[in-house]
């Protein structure tokens, strides 16, 4: 028998970060909680509440939320039936503020920590041992509203009747769309996604001289099944972020895939100039406005190292796929891609087989099925995930010799197509959405 | 001849999208609707192929105003785009502002009934997300006579169902606060419904009782007169397609278990509002639309007590809380019954808009009337999965145009 939880009371830890914020406006308008929020000051707590109330697009939600500071956190965590930890992703920090909250924490509550990647294992070690079987980790996506992805971790010490009453909660309660994800570094969503963007900032590298980042981004563009392009996307994540995301994954795996972590230099010498993407003005890319607000943007050139205007490149594949995509002929889109052999469709080509490949590799690794792939990429991320890439390519080509042709013999030797290509199924999710005729 | 009017199968779009950020126009919305629609239908373009061979099949596009959204008029040629197979199909576009697909699909049942056709296929669509929120509401105040009651308004229809609103609780003396109690409760239940609807635009969005209740706040700002934001359904794109047919189409592919049209009501009132209220006597304050659904009872040879499931046209909370004495679920003037003790409520006796309706799935204008028929269908054929009324037999819709000046009912059943 499952039971329902109760949670009725929240403390949110970090309050004032862009999750905390986003997390505490789930819990008190989905979730109808009181939600403690606790960051260094009442006054940046009370900011972070209006956030989350916009967030989730309600201001009634504004009488759930409580603005308090560090000094009511004992007080706070011993009243909640659910802590939620999201201070900054640092090993030596979060374990300090889970032993804090292990403390106060009431035996029958639970404690959840919104790291993205950090041992969740490790972190439940910091509780008291009586209280560990009801840590977990939840990992929610930025915009929570928008992207319902919640990855959903366990530990050795999880009680399991806990877990499912969790996950049940999350989403009946919360509406979210929850990935049940092993204890892996950086669970399965930005493992799958960090791979792709981390590559491609790899071929900005390799390609430098046809333009780099934006080269690449053209490639791999909206019309490639994704709402924004890869190193766009790692710009507004922040460079920073990226960084300590795939040296995470370059240290703590080692699969065929490894590789694919490594940091280009020119990414540490932007972050070592505090050009760390979106939040700090410029990183891959910057946005300049003039007098009248006119918006111009300005590309990092890894060649030259300066910002310069994003090339309007036109590449034949990609002007036929948008052509078809915007009169909803997604069949012809994705033949023209296939049948084109430029560099930059054999780039983007082998951008989405790798991406199917890796996907679901790491599904059936870090996941419980192979679905979830799925779920992730497509809720977390708003890209076409790779099930549903997969039905693309079925609609017009045997997928096993597709993959076969067009995948480089170093990547082949390590993935077994044939077994991937036995596990494909329908996606519950269709691709067509995900297709924009769009740069 | 044909003495009913079966209805085949159909599909919707997911009207959370926005094909003018997905940088898609009408064509490929009509091709997803009509290749889904012929899919869930069991249709293929080679079988309307055989049929038009020989004249016996016909299509009739829903819009209300592409002219102004999109630059497009002669939509009913559209379908040749979509595919080669609608070549020569007779083929045209009909429009009765938000009742634009209920006109089709009367024009539809009446070219199968008269035995001009044996299959019919209906598209409803609109897109309306190509222009800014402030012109489409200007467009869409071309749905009520536009020069006298919306040409100087910011946002007309709000404004005159926030009117409606009014009327409705000065006509039946009614507690304000409890009268607006009502609206947002019926607010909340729609968007509940939707969070079932995987093809509903507000799925993911957040709506309480006390955030619909919190009229004149940072979210949910007042818009027209006594209504705020959560009474109202909102803009989206989106496409809805059915297929009907006759008695001798289902004999010949051998088709068994297929819901038929029983009952259908047509009545325009009074273009202007204020002329429609004057109308309004001892009963019901919008007594035509209360005549269509008398008229569709009537020709069903059913009453209230038959119909298990409803489909209303909550474009505001106060047309639905108007609709439920218009379909005879509660007396005129104590609708609030039926809202207060959860009988319209998905669990409840007289369930209404299980897919959310106009607020929770959304309000293409012009595939509205269209997708409601399409969630009859479903509703009585087993098929709407997590939304699924259990045991539907008998189902009913109401889709108005304007302010309730073109009133469409139709009644959905097993045969």
């Amino acid at each position: 028998m499952e039971k329902g939880l109760r949670i009725e009371t929240v403390t949110v830890v970090g309050a004032n970060g862009t999750m905390g914020a986003n997390v505490a406006g789930i819990f008190a308008s989905f979730g109808r909680a009181k939600v403690y929020m606790v960051s260094r000051t009442k006054e940046k707590s009370r900011l972070a509440a209006e956030r989350s109330a916009q967030s989730v697009r309600a201001h009634s939600i504004m009488t759930n939320l409580v603005p308090v500071d560090y000094d009511s956190l004992e007080q706070c965590v011993a009243e909640s039936d659910l802590v939620f930890e999201s201070t900054a992703e640092n090993l030596e920090l979060k374990i300090q503020m889970t032993e804090r909250i292990g403390k106060s924490l009431r035996p029958d509550a639970i404690a959840c920590t919104g790291s993205s990647g950090l041992s969740i294992t490790r972190l439940a070690a910091c509780l008291p041992e009586e209280k560990r079987g009801h840590y977990f980790g939840v990992h929610m996506f930025n915009p929570p509203y928008q992207l319902t992805l919640c990855e959903l971790t366990a530990t050795r010490y999880s009680d399991k009747e806990t877990y499912i009453a969790l996950k049940n909660y999350l989403s009946s309660v919360l509406h979210r769309t929850v990935a049940e994800s092993k204890d892996s570094p950086a669970f399965l969503g930005n493992r799958i996604g960090f791979c792709f963007m981390n590559e491609a900032l790899q071929y900005a590298q390799r390609y430098a001289d046809n333009g780099g980042i934006d080269y690449i981004d053209a490639i791999l563009g909206p019309f490639t099944g994704r709402a924004m392009p890869p190193i766009l996307t790692s710009n507004f994540v922040g460079l920073d972020v990226h960084k300590a995301i795939v040296d995470n994954l370059y240290a703590n795996t080692d699969d065929f895939a490894r590789d694919k972590f490594v940091l280009p230099r020119f990414v540490s010498d932007l972050i070592s100039h505090k050009r760390l993407g979106l939040k700090s003005g410029e990183g891959f890319y910057k946005l300049l406005r003039n007098e009248a607000g006119a918006k111009r943007l300005l590309v990092y050139d890894i060649k030259t190292g300066i910002y310069r205007d994003v090339i309007n490149y036109s590449f034949p594949f990609a002007i036929r796929m948008k052509k078809y995509l915007k009169e909803g002929e997604y069949g012809n889109a994705v033949k023209s891609l296939i049948d084109n052999h430029s560099q930059e469709a054999d780039i983007c080509l082998g951008f989405l087989l790798r991406y199917i490949v890796y996907a679901l590799y790491t599904a059936e690794h870090v996941g419980y099925n192979l679905e979830v792939a799925d779920d992730v990429m497509a809720t977390g991320y708003s890209w076409c995930p790779p099930f549903a890439l997969m039905d693309a390519f079925a609609g017009v080509t045997d997928l096993a010799s597709l993959l076969k042709s067009r995948l480089d013999d170093a990547f082949l030797s390590h993935a077994d197509i044939d077994h991937i290509v036995s596990e494909y199924r329908n996606s519950k999710y269709d691709y067509r959405p995900f297709f924009k005729a769009k740069d | 001849m044909s003495d009913k009017v079966y209805i085949l199968g159909g599909a919707q779009t997911d009207f959370e999208r926005n094909w003018t950020k997905e940088g898609k126009n009408m064509i490929a919305l009509l091709r997803e609707a009509v290749a889904d629609g012929f899919a869930a239908s069991d249709f293929s373009c080679e079988e309307l192929q055989r049929l038009n061979a020989n004249n016996r099949v016909a299509a009739f596009v829903g819009n209300f105003m592409a002219e102004r959204y999109i630059d497009q008029g002669h939509l009913g040629a559209f379908l040749t785009e979509v595919h080669p197979a609608f070549n020569g199909v007779p083929s045209a576009r009909y429009e009765a502002a938000c009742a634009s697909g209920s006109v089709a699909l009367e024009a539809a049942m009446s070219h199968i009934l008269a035995g001009m056709y044996d299959v019919c296929i209906v598209a409803g669509w609109e897109i309306m997300k190509s222009v800014d929120n402030r012109m489409c509401a200007g467009i869409l105040g071309r749905a009520a006579y536009y020069e006298k009651e919306a040409k100087d308004l910011d946002h007309p229809f709000p404004q005159l169902f926030g009117r409606l609103a009014q009327a409705t609780i000065e006509k039946y003396g009614l507690d304000r606060d409890r009268y607006l109690d009502n609206l947002a409760r019926i607010s909340t239940l729609n968007y509940d419904n939707a969070k079932r609807n995987p093809l509903a635009q507000t799925r993911k969005w957040f709506m309480s009782y006390e955030e619909a209740s919190a009229r004149g706040s940072e979210s949910n700002p007042c818009i027209g007169g006594l209504l705020g934001v959560s009474d109202c359904s909102q803009v989206t794109d989106g496409a809805a397609v059915v297929l009907l047919c006759s008695e001798k189409y289902i004999r010949e592919r051998g088709l068994s278990g297929k819901p038929v049209v029983k009952g259908y009501g047509h009545r325009n009132a009074p273009l202007l509002f204020d002329k429609k209220i004057a109308m309004s006597g001892s009963g019901h304050i919008l007594p035509w639309t209360r005549q269509t659904c008398l008229d569709a009872y009537a020709r069903a040879q059913l009453s209230v007590g038959d119909i298990d499931v409803f489909e209303t046209h909550d474009c505001f909370t106060s047309s639905e809380y108007m609709a439920l004495s218009a379909f005879g679920i509660t007396e005129p003037g104590r609708e609030y019954e039926a809202v207060e003790n959860g009988l319209i409520a998905l669990n409840g006796a007289k369930p209404v808009n299980p897919s959310g309706g106009l607020i929770g799935c959304g309000h293409p204008v012009g595939a509205s009337g269209v997708r409601m028929f399409l969630d009859l269908y479903k509703q009585v054929s087993g098929q709407a999965g997590t939304y699924q009324v259990v045991g539907a037999r008998n189902a009913m819709m109401l889709n108005i145009g304007g302010t309730a000046t073109t009133n469409y009912v139709f009644i959905v059943g097993q045969a």
